[in-house]
C-alpha cells in the first residue's frame, strides 16, 4: 500500500504545483509608455481589480497593467492629436465574465496637468498628486482621492465609498447613491456632495469663501470645524434629528425659522464661506474640533 | 425725371436701390421721399409681426381624429390640450442608447417620475419600512435592472439597493414640495433626489452595454 | 436657439422630437404640433383672414407634416420647411377655391393711383412713428387676397421675390409690382385710419 499511497501523494503535489504554475501563467504583466498632449485626458475603463493613478514627471503616460486570465485583454488607442488616451479593459468573446477573470491591476503615472477619467464596476480606485481635472466613477468599488490642487473633482458611486482628502483650492461635486463619503481638508470655491443613503463626513475648515452644500436623503451628515472657520453655516432636516456643538451667532436674516432640534443657522467669525447641511431622514451634527 | 417716372420704377428699386437720376429724385422732391418712407416704414413694421395667434383646441382634435381614422395612430394616448406627456413604456423597446437618453434629460424624468407616482412606495421616509415589506420596483427600474443583472450581475444588487432608496426619497421630497411649493429648500431636495435617478440610471446604462 | 426650441413639453429636444416623429412617434408629434402651431396658425389666418379656414388649414397642414416628415433631411431649418409646407397648403387651397385674385399677371383692382401721388406738404403726414400693430394687422387683413398674400408671404414671412415667383407660378416683376400695391394699400387704409381717429377727437 505505501507505494500506492506515495504515488498518489506525488501525483496529487504534481497536480497542485501544475495548477500553479497555470495560475502564474495566466498572470500577464504589461507596460505601455503612452505619449499625450500637454494637458490631456487620460480614460481608464475596468470592471474589476483596481486602478492607482499618480500624477509624475516626465511627459508620458506609463501605464503598468496586471491581467489574471486570457479572457481579457486591455485595449489602448489615442487620438490623432495625441489629447486623449484611452485604457479599455476588454472581455474577448460574447459571455460575460466572473469578477476575478475580468480582474485588471492597473499602475498609472500621468504627467502634470493631465486630467483623468476612470470608470470602474468593482475596481477601487485611488488617484493622487495630480494637477489636472478629476473624474471618477464606481458602482461598487472604494473610491480615494489625495493631494488634488486647483483642479475639478467630480466622483459618482452607487455603492462606492468616497475618501477624499487634501483637495484644496478644488471644484469638488460628489453624488453617491449608497455609498458614505469622507472628506478631510477639502476646501474651493464649490464642494457639493450628494448621497442618497450614504452617510456624510467633514473634517476641515470650509476656508476659501467658497459654497459648501451636503445633502442627503437618509444619511448622516457629521461636520468638524476648527474654531477659526469663517462659515455661514445652516442645517435642516424634516424628520431627523439636528444638533450643533459649534459657536454660532444667530443671523439677523435667516432665510428660514430656524427650529430647535430640526434646524439651526448662524455665523463665525464674519461668515465668509457659505455650509447648507440638508437631510431628510438622516440626523446632522456639528462639531468643534 | 419728374414723380410718375419715379414711381413707375419704384417697385422695382424700393428694395435694391435706384440709379443716381433715381436717388437724385428722392433727394430733392418732398411727395416722393414721403411716399417711399412710408413704403419702408409699413415694410419694417410688417416685420415685427409676430405671430400672435393660437389655433383653438379642436384643430389638434382633428388632427388626432384624422391620424386616428386612418391607422396612422392607436388609441390610448395621453393628450391634454396639446401638452405631451411622455409614457415611457410607449417611448420605445428597451434600447441602450434610449436609456442613455431617458438618463440624460432631467426634465424627462420629471415627467416620468410624475407619471409613475402611483406606483412609488408609499412608505414613510423610515429606512425600516422599506425593508419591512420592499414594494416592486416600478416597470422601468425592472427593466434597467434586468440589463445591469445580464452584464453584470455582481453589481445589480447595489444597482436595486439604491433604486429603491432614491424612489423613496423621490417620494418624500414631492411630498415636501406639494406642502410648501414655496420651499426653496424642498426643491432643491426634490432636484437632488431626481439627479440621484439620473446618475444611477446613465451608470446602469453604461454597464449594461457590452 | 429659444427656450422652447431646448425643451420641448416632454423633455425632448426638437431634433430629437423629430426623429421620433419620423418614426412614428405620436406623442413627439405631438410635442412639433405645440411648437409650431401659433406660427403655421398664423401665417394661415393672415393670408385667408378667415378663422375658420385658418383652422383647417392649420390642421391640413399638420396632417400633411405627419406624412412627409420622413422626407425631411435638415438642409434648412425645420421650421423653415414647416413653414414652407403650409404655405404651399394655403396656396393650394386657394387655387382650388377658383380664386381669380390671386391670378397676380392682371391688376387686382382698379388703379386708383394713376397718377403720380404729390401730396405737397407731404413731410406732415408721414406715417412714421405712427402705425400700432393693431391697426396694421387690421388693414392687412382689409388687403384683396391677392394683394393680401403678397404682401404676408414678403414682409412678415420674408420670402423673396423668387420664391413667391416660384411658388405662386408668377414672374419676380410680377411679384415685385404687387407687393408695391399692396403696400400702397395699406398706406392709404392707415392714413385713413389716422384721419378718422383725428377726427373723432
Amino acid at each position: 500500500m505505501k507505494p500506492y499511497a506515495f504515488v498518489a501523494g506525488v501525483g496529487v503535489i504534481s497536480v497542485l504545483a501544475l495548477g500553479t504554475v497555470q495560475a502564474v501563467a495566466a498572470d500577464t504583466r504589461k507596460e505601455l509608455r503612452l505619449d499625450i498632449a500637454p494637458g490631456g485626458t487620460v480614460n481608464v475603463v475596468s470592471s474589476s481589480g483596481s486602478v492607482t493613478v499618480h500624477g509624475g514627471a516626465g511627459h508620458q503616460v506609463v501605464a503598468i497593467y496586471t491581467t489574471h486570465s486570457s479572457k481579457v485583454e486591455v485595449d489602448q488607442s489615442a487620438t490623432p492629436d495625441k489629447g486623449r488616451v484611452e485604457l479599455r479593459t476588454h472581455a474577448l468573446g460574447d459571455q460575460p465574465l466572473t469578477g476575478d477573470e475580468a480582474k485588471v491591476e492597473y499602475e498609472i503615472t500621468v504627467p502634470a496637468g493631465a486630467s483623468v477619467t476612470v470608470s470602474t464596476a468593482t475596481a477601487p480606485i485611488t488617484v493622487e498628486g495630480l494637477t489636472g481635472d478629476v473624474m471618477l466613477e464606481s458602482d461598487k468599488g472604494q473610491i480615494v482621492v489625495r493631494n488634488v490642487a486647483r483642479a475639478h473633482v467630480h466622483v459618482r458611486g452607487v455603492a462606492a465609498p468616497v475618501s477624499l482628502a487634501d483637495i484644496v483650492n478644488g471644484h469638488v461635486e460628489v453624488t453617491s447613491s449608497g455609498g458614505a463619503v469622507q472628506m478631510v481638508n477639502v476646501s474651493g470655491s464649490k464642494v457639493s456632495v450628494g448621497t442618497a443613503s450614504g452617510n456624510i463626513t467633514y473634517r476641515g475648515d470650509c476656508s476659501g469663501g467658497g459654497s459648501y452644500a451636503f445633502t442627503t436623503h437618509s444619511g448622516a451628515i457629521d461636520v468638524t470645524l476648527p474654531e477659526t472657520a469663517s462659515v455661514d453655516l445652516t442645517a435642516r432636516s424634516v424628520n431627523g434629528a439636528v444638533q450643533n456643538d459649534f459657536p454660532l451667532e444667530a443671523k439677523a436674516h435667516p432665510s428660514f425659522v430656524p427650529k430647535s432640534g430640526s434646524s439651526f443657522a448662524g455665523t463665525s467669525n464674519s461668515g465668509l464661506s457659505s455650509v447648507e447641511l440638508q437631510s431628510f431622514s438622516g440626523r446632522i451634527r456639528v462639531k468643534k474640533q | 425725371m419728374n414723380c410718375q417716372q419715379f414711381q413707375e420704377v419704384l417697385p422695382y428699386t424700393i428694395e435694391s436701390g435706384g440709379s443716381a437720376e433715381e436717388e437724385e429724385h428722392l433727394r430733392t422732391c418732398p411727395a416722393c421721399a414721403a411716399l417711399v418712407e412710408d413704403l419702408r416704414y409699413i415694410a419694417t413694421q410688417a416685420k415685427l409681426l409676430l405671430p400672435m395667434h393660437d389655433p383653438s383646441p379642436r384643430v389638434w382634435t382633428g388632427i388626432e381624429q384624422a391620424l386616428r381614422h386612418q391607422g396612422l395612430t392607436q388609441e390610448g394616448r395621453l393628450s391634454l390640450m396639446g401638452q405631451t406627456a411622455v409614457l415611457p413604456a410607449q417611448i420605445r423597446s428597451w434600447t441602450p442608447v434610449g436609456w442613455v437618453m431617458a438618463g440624460a434629460a432631467l426634465m424627462a424624468f420629471s415627467a416620468l417620475l410624475i407619471m409613475y407616482r402611483p406606483q412609488l412606495p408609499q412608505a414613510s421616509s423610515s429606512a425600516q419600512n422599506m425593508s419591512a415589506q420592499p414594494a416592486p420596483l416600478p416597470a422601468d427600474d425592472q427593466q434597467l435592472l434586468r440589463g445591469v443583472s445580464q452584464r453584470a450581475p455582481d453589481v445589480s444588487g447595489a444597482y436595486e439597493d439604491s433604486l429603491r432608496e432614491v424612489n423613496v426619497y423621490i417620494n418624500d421630497a414631492e411630498q415636501a414640495v406639494a406642502k410648501d411649493p414655496q420651499d426653496a429648500a424642498a426643491r432643491e431636495q426634490l432636484l437632488e433626489a431626481y439627479q440621484q435617478k439620473e446618475m444611477l440610471y446613465q451608470m446602469a446604462t453604461a454597464r449594461s452595454l457590452p | 436657439m429659444t427656450q422652447a426650441k431646448k425643451i420641448i413639453a416632454s423633455g425632448l429636444t426638437e431634433a430629437e422630437a423629430i426623429e421620433r416623429a419620423k418614426g412614428g412617434d405620436a406623442e413627439s408629434f405631438e410635442a412639433l404640433y405645440g411648437l409650431h402651431k401659433r406660427r403655421v396658425y398664423s401665417l394661415c389666418l393672415r393670408m385667408t383672414s378667415n378663422t375658420a379656414e385658418a383652422e383647417d388649414l392649420t390642421q391640413e397642414a399638420f396632417l400633411q407634416l405627419y406624412r412627409k416628415i420622413g422626407t425631411f433631411r435638415g438642409e434648412s431649418a425645420f421650421s423653415t420647411w414647416l413653414h414652407r409646407l403650409a404655405v404651399n397648403v394655403v396656396l393650394m387651397h386657394l387655387r382650388k377655391k377658383g380664386l381669380p385674385e390671386i391670378s397676380l399677371d392682371e391688376a387686382l383692382e382698379p388703379q386708383h393711383e394713376d397718377g403720380p401721388r404729390k401730396d405737397i406738404g407731404a413731410r406732415d403726414n408721414v406715417l412714421a412713428g405712427s402705425i400700432d400693430r393693431v391697426n396694421l394687422e387690421r388693414a392687412i387683413e382689409s388687403l384683396p387676397p391677392g394683394y393680401r398674400i403678397i404682401f404676408v408671404l414678403h414682409d412678415i414671412e420674408g420670402y423673396e421675390h423668387n420664391e413667391i415667383a416660384e411658388m405662386m407660378g408668377c414672374s419676380i416683376g410680377n411679384s415685385k409690382s404687387q407687393l408695391h400695391k399692396a403696400r400702397m394699400k395699406l398706406r392709404d387704409l392707415l392714413k385713413l385710419s389716422r384721419a378718422e381717429k383725428a377726427a373723432r377727437r
